[in-house]
């Protein structure tokens, strides 16, 4: 049984259709990385399976259980670090992470606990008084993924977790996401960043304009139609799957 | 650099902007409604700006035809100081554009004065400010012509030295306010001062009489001074022109001239700091690291256990930590003051309504909290969305919340009306109790709708940012109202019969459909939730 399966994935808004008939299949213990230019349709992908946001049409199944009708079911394996983040700004890191703790049913010394492990392991325990809203955007990025950890869950959403994370912060959070992919959590992640994609993932799925142009493990990809000798670069293969870049110098002549 | 603007070219740049900001906000149906009611706004100030005008050509065509010109010092210090609030008081209910942001282009330091001077001046106080000058220089020009040779520098110096004070005075609230902190404290100053205007009618109401004997002494030590700042200023070089004492009116007209050149050093040094980079951010006081102290373990509540705690628990502390929203803590005292101050006023034969009328006003206060009440979570809605907790309960722990509130209101209101008037009677209590009984759901289940109907992002440490989307306002009072009114029928009809427990029994009975509608729709929340979660998540997360 996959972890994550998408069948006929389909998202209009009004005129405009951000995700047409996607077809996932993300196995147990995958790290995922779903990759597309901008506006291809990974986030909007990421919100209908999180909930955030209805399909139009199609369906999708998370460990088994299918998310249109078992949507709390689902909630409760998954944990999720949405595009926004989705903090409480004035509430102090603990008190988010325990409030996130109970919120997913852990008892009171079990959330504290937790909240006091992950607030080191996360280096954010050494301003308990400061507000969410007062930290930095690499302390928040750190927040909200430990506020997506914190009840275990079997299937982590994160959806650009690396963006404006300096190079510490981004380590801390690496560290953490291997643990969780050696502990059997499957990780759908979204990312710009080819690099840490190409570091981090197994398999890779590649969304342009709404359609899954490609996807399977990393290996098979890169070694796939248009390897001239041996394997691509991620980056090769993705311009190659998505367009390469027009030759805009010609274009802008008057640069110099 | 072929090609690269002017000055002139980035000034219309930025009124191009300006213009293109307003015309793609018509985009949505709700900006396009407040485009309706800022319309309204402009006929009110075109009313005020040209009534006041003209009646001011009147005063002034009065006092220069009588030769008491001096009496137009009260005029100037009247405009001069709406010219230096309003603005400020204005940017509590408005989100302004940040010229500042402008900073990011090639602009010269000149050009970027003059973009803050010319577009920061275009406010409803320069223009009212400008419309009342105009009149009151008519009104010179026709009781007498040749003085008006006087009056137009004199007038045109205290409008630039307004213009350029008022521009100085915003941009340091500008810089200051850009501190969380200063935000919030500014904030609680500026509910105060609006609890402070409440203050006065009671407060009139009973030193009035003994006010009234006494004799108003000026200090002459305040009118030395008024004498020697710019409204006191004009006004003597109008008044010395008129006595032909032309020397007088041009040291007069010089010291103005001196205190517009202070306004405009101290507009040029701010807006130079600013030019340079030199803001503060909120990063630079971050605190020192301190050793990590032991992690709560979140609020133990009898009968309220896991997820509902927690939610409960995290409403309280965002309610302690949101200073305006102190306001709605304060305001039972102010009301326990307006009780005091009507003793031998209005309350003088009406005794016994003094708690439900406190009451009712205390439930009025709730109505930002109540009616928007995810505005402040923000993008925690996401959380909230992503959680596997139901919105019955989300929407119950607030009102929960919204419930303990009150209670403390109305304790604080009960103590306060009982050390400072006389205790409640029982049947006051019970009609009080009654109609909560009734208007309580009423708005709560309304407000719960209107949270997920009409979200809108708030921020209590932004000026601005607090208020919920209009349509939300408008329907809130309407909710309001028609609860009091309802009560106050009930009240009438228990008069007619002359016991009072009559209306405690109608608010009862009207209390069980009201509550019946809370917890029915309480079951459909869910259900409305899944079908506005694109609304709710867009509106709230926006920035």
């Amino acid at each position: 049984m996959d972890a994550i399966v998408t069948t006929s994935l389909t998202r209009r808004f009004g005129e405009f259709t951000a995700v047409e008939d996607v077809n996932l299949s993300v196995a147990p213990g995958q790290f995922y990385g779903f990759l597309g230019p901008n506006g291809a349709g990974k986030s909007t992908t990421i919100k209908m399976l999180t909930g955030l946001l209805a399909p139009t049409e199609g369906s999708m199944q998370i460990l088994g259980l299918d998310v249109a009708t078992h949507l709390v079911d689902v909630k409760r394996q998954i944990g999720v670090v949405p595009e926004g983040m989705a903090l409480f700004g004035r509430l102090t890191g603990s008190e988010f992470l325990n409030f996130a703790g109970r919120m997913y049913g852990l008892d009171r010394d079990t959330a504290a606990q937790r909240t006091a492990e992950l607030l080191d392991f996360m280096e954010l325990s050494a301003q308990p008084k400061t507000l969410v809203t007062d930290y930095s955007h690499g302390m928040q990025k750190k927040l909200a993924m430990a506020a997506a950890v914190i009840h275990g869950p079997q299937v982590l959403f994160l959806d650009e977790p690396f963006e404006g994370v300096d190079a510490v912060a981004s380590g801390t959070l690496k560290a953490m996401l291997q643990r969780m992919i050696a502990r059997g959590v499957t990780i759908f992640l979204t990312s710009h960043v080819l690099e840490i994609v190409e570091r981090l993932c197994s398999h890779v799925g590649i969304i342009n304009k709404g359609r899954l142009v490609a996807q399977g493990s990393l290996d098979e990809l890169r070694s796939g139609v248009g390897a001239a000798e041996g394997k691509m670069s991620l980056e090769e293969l993705f311009l190659q799957t998505v367009g390469g870049p027009r030759n805009a110098l010609q274009e802008l002549s008057w640069l110099g | 650099m072929a090609g690269l603007n002017t000055a002139d070219g980035q000034l219309r740049a930025v009124a191009l902007l300006r213009a293109r900001l307003l015309i793609n906000s018509l985009r949505s149906v709700r900006h396009r409604l407040n485009l309706v009611s800022r319309a309204i706004g402009v006929i009110l100030v075109l009313a005020a700006g040209i009534g006041g005008g003209f009646a001011l050509a009147v005063l002034t065509w009065e006092v220069t035809k009588s030769g008491r010109l001096e009496w137009l010092a009260l005029v100037f210090w009247a405009i001069f100081l709406f010219w230096q609030l309003f603005p400020i008081m204005a940017s509590a209910f408005n989100e302004n554009l940040d010229l500042s942001g402008l900073l990011r282009f090639p602009l010269t330091y000149s050009t970027y004065f003059l973009v803050r001077l010319i577009y920061g001046a275009l406010d409803i106080a320069t223009a009212l400010g400008l419309c009342w000058l105009l009149g009151i220089f008519t009104g010179i020009f026709a009781a007498a012509p040749r003085l008006s040779l006087w009056a137009a520098p004199s007038i045109s110096l205290f409008a630039l030295f307004n213009i350029l004070l008022s521009r100085a005075v915003f941009v340091w609230i500008e810089h200051w306010l850009s501190h969380r902190r200063s935000r919030e404290i500014i904030g609680i100053i500026f509910f105060l001062v609006v609890i402070g205007f409440q203050l006065v009618g009671p407060l009139l109401g009973r030193y009035g009489e003994r006010g009234s004997r006494l004799q108003l002494h000026v200090p002459a030590a305040l009118l030395f001074l008024q004498q020697r700042l710019p409204p006191g200023l004009t006004s003597a070089a109008l008044t010395n022109a008129s006595l032909k004492r032309y020397s007088d009116t041009a040291i007069s007209l010089l010291l103005v001239g001196i205190f517009g050149a202070a306004a405009f050093l101290l507009l040029h040094l701010q807006l130079r700091d600013q030019y340079r980079g030199q803001n503060p951010s909120e990063g630079k006081k971050r605190a020192e690291p301190v050793a990590s102290t032991a992690v709560s373990r979140g609020w133990s509540l009898p009968g309220i256990r896991g997820p509902l705690a927690a939610l409960y628990e995290k409403e309280i502390r965002y309610f302690s930590r949101s200073g305006p929203l102190l306001f709605t803590l304060i305001m039972p005292l102010v009301v326990v003051l307006v009780v005091w101050g009507g003793r031998k006023g209005f309350l003088t034969h009406q005794a016994g309504f003094a708690l439900p009328i406190g009451a009712a006003y205390c439930l009025l206060l709730l109505t930002n909290i109540v009616y928007n009440s995810f505005g402040a979570d923000g993008g925690g809605i996401q959380f909230f969305l992503t959680s596997p907790v139901s919105f019955r309960k989300i929407a119950g722990a607030k009102n929960l919340a919204h419930l303990t509130i009150l209670v403390v209101d109305v304790s604080i209101l009960w103590l306060g009306i009982r050390v400072v008037y006389q205790p409640p009677g029982i049947e006051a209590i019970a009609l009080t109790f009654a109609w909560f009984l009734f208007a309580l759901p009423l708005n709560l289940a309304i407000g719960n709708l209107l949270s997920l109907y009409s979200p809108k992002r708030i921020d209590y440490a932004t000026f601005g940012r607090q208020r919920p989307a209009e349509s939300t306002i408008l329907l809130s009072l309407l909710v309001q109202m028609g609860s009091i009114a309802i009560g106050a029928v009930a009240i009438f009809i228990s008069r007619a019969y002359s016991n009072l427990w009559i209306a405690t029994l109608i608010m009862l009975v009207l209390a069980v459909p009201a509550l019946a509608g809370y917890f029915i729709l309480l079951w459909q929340l869910d259900r409305i939730v899944m079908r506005r979660r694109e609304v709710l998540a867009t509106e709230l997360c926006k920035t």
